[in-house]
């Protein structure tokens, strides 16, 4: 591990607000038909919380949404909802990856977005007067406002995440679960998707996502989950979980962590670092082990 | 003059007219959901498992209605049993059951080569064989499915462009495709006197693929599936009277034409798209202003 500077209290809200619990697994092991992906998962998310998970591919980031969403086998433990007063179940917002979504599908961004609500939209096929309101207000919200009859075919990458967000808002969730929302966009894409993100969770919105995107969206997220090989190795802030020895034991492979003030940096490729091929470092580094 | 109304004075000419009409709605509207699904293959595999069952109702002495509604929604329940096995996948499971089941009519037919002649009209198709009885049960059949589509519009255009997320936001989906397979089913049933098991797959999957290619909306194409679904087999029937053709090999090559005039049309838009008639006029526009 190299540290560059002692780590500094970071600006990020604590990593466990004191919101009531929303979604609690209990030794968990969980998965699909007979194999389980993820065993003896215990976690907690508050009301209120920004989380991330992150882990290699095929760890079992998506089945941890796909848990918490009712979607996997359940083979031991327990998963416990607290739903708003008056209803049985958890209000969920889903945005799946991209490259998931059939996007050849005849379908606007407004008919997209609609199907969020289906269920509060009542017997009729077509959206009443305070549906396309309130359609309205959640695509200006997004900035896609002007987006609404277009094809979902004919959108950016940015504009196919926010269309989706809006699917995911326009149920008014309890939880927002979203599966690499910042998989496959441009850097400028990815920092106003995770602008946008930040603003639902100041105004109150509970938010898990997985990533696999370390340093330009892990680092800055209040709360890390690591995944690796089915099992969760390390829960809590990013100064606490990223370090070295919980990235070997997540991904499998050495990684050095660079901290600066209250940044931290994941150098992924450990053989360019060590051969000064890495991008330039900002301070001298100096080895403290792991 | 004369000669162009000299069919309607017949009266089974004009039962086998509407019937015909009728079918292409209901297979026209219904193989939207189909052809969405990229499900092609069920309806022609359902519709010669139905075929089997017509065999195995007659041999048995009950009603083909019945005998085929219940073999139908078996050989469903049974590929969608056999499909969850993700090792032999839901395309494997659809080419066994159905070709057991209509190998088990072909069986039955050889066994007792005197009923041959009778399942002529299963096979082919027998428009000008239709009975009120048998109007009755497609007019039936279509305020079924109409009713299904209207009260479940949302839940069905949510589960065929997304299952998983679908069930996801609360979505009942194996009550969806439970209810979709059997209006599937009663649709193929009641088309098999039309157009025979040999043709309705191109009923159910010609006029939306073709309605695909002209609109980008799910509304319209809905609706212009199942406008050109009814008006191939209204002109389809009418033509065959003048030029001695099987009827409902008429319809369904006149589907075909439509289909090629369409893609046609597609190709030249998508390689020209100056000739679109907004990219025409503004170029018009443009060069007037210069």
């Amino acid at each position: 591990m190299v540290e560059l500077a002692p780590s500094a209290p970071g600006h990020r809200p604590p990593p466990h607000p004191d919101g009531e619990p929303l979604v609690e697994l209990s030794d968990l092991s969980t998965g699909y038909e007979r194999t389980p992906v993820l065993r003896n998962v215990d976690f907690t998310l508050r009301r209120g919380e920004f989380a991330g998970v992150v882990g290699p591919s095929g760890s079992g980031k998506t089945t941890l949404l796909r848990a918490i969403a009712g979607q996997t086998r359940r083979f031991a433990g327990a998963i416990k909802a607290t739903p708003r007063a008056g209803e049985r179940a958890l209000r969920l917002g889903y945005v799946p990856q991209v490259e998931a979504i059939n996007w050849n599908f005849p379908l606007t961004v407004g008919q997209a977005v609609l199907l969020g609500r289906w269920r509060e939209m009542g017997w009729r096929p077509w959206p009443r007067r305070h549906d396309r309101e309130l359609l309205a207000n959640i695509l200006d919200r997004l900035g896609i406002g002007h987006l609404a009859n277009r094809q979902i075919r004919a959108l950016s990458g940015g504009q196919q995440q926010r269309t989706f967000l809006a699917r995911a808002l326009i149920g008014d969730p309890d939880l927002l679960l979203l599966d690499e929302p910042t998989s496959g966009v441009d850097i400028k894409t990815r920092h106003e998707i995770m602008h946008l993100l930040g603003e639902l969770n100041r105004a109150g919105t509970t938010i898990l996502m997985s990533t696999h995107d370390l340093n330009a969206v892990a680092t800055h997220l209040p709360r890390l989950v690591c995944v690796g090989e089915g099992a969760l190795i390390a829960d809590g802030s990013p100064e606490d979980v990223l370090t070295p020895e919980v990235l070997r034991r997540t991904y499998g492979a050495e990684m050095l962590v660079l901290r600066r003030g209250d940044a931290i940096y994941v150098v992924e490729h450990l053989d360019d670092a060590m051969t000064g091929e890495s991008e330039e470092t900002p301070l001298p580094a100096t080895p403290v082990g792991g | 003059m004369g000669d162009l109304t000299d069919p309607f004075q017949f009266e089974f000419f004009v039962r086998g007219m509407v019937a015909a009409t009728l079918v292409g709605v209901l297979c026209g509207a219904v193989g939207v959901y189909v052809v969405l699904r990229s499900l092609a293959y069920i309806g022609h595999g359902l519709a010669h498992s139905i075929f089997g069952g017509a065999v195995v109702s007659f041999v048995s002495g009950i009603s083909f209605y019945i005998g085929a509604t219940l073999w139908g929604v078996f050989t469903v329940l049974l590929i969608n049993a056999v499909a969850r096995r993700r090792q032999i996948g839901g395309d494997a499971a659809i080419g066994i059951i159905t070709t057991c089941a209509f190998a088990l009519g072909v069986a039955l037919i050889s066994r007792h080569g005197q009923f041959t002649r009778d399942f002529d009209a299963a096979l082919f198709g027998e428009i000008l064989g239709i009975t009120s009885g048998d109007l009755t049960v497609i007019g039936g059949v279509l305020v079924l499915a109409a009713a299904v589509v209207f009260a479940f519009w949302k839940q069905l255009l949510f589960t065929t462009f997304d299952s998983d997320v679908a069930s996801t936001y609360g979505v009942p989906v194996p009550w969806v495709e439970a209810l979709f397979s059997l209006v599937l089913a009663a649709t193929v049933i009641a088309s098999l006197q039309v157009l025979g098991a040999t043709l309705i797959a191109a009923a159910l999957v010609i006029p939306p693929v073709t309605a695909r290619l002209l609109t980008d909306s799910f509304t319209r194409m809905f609706a212009l599936a199942a406008l050109l679904g009814g008006a191939s087999g209204l002109v389809g029937v009418y033509v065959s009277w003048f030029i001695n053709v099987s009827s409902g090999a008429t319809v369904v090559l006149l589907q075909g034409a439509l289909f090629a005039v369409a893609l046609a049309w597609a190709v030249a838009r998508s390689r020209w798209p100056g000739t679109g008639s907004g990219e025409r006029l503004a170029a018009i526009e443009g060069a007037a202003i210069d």
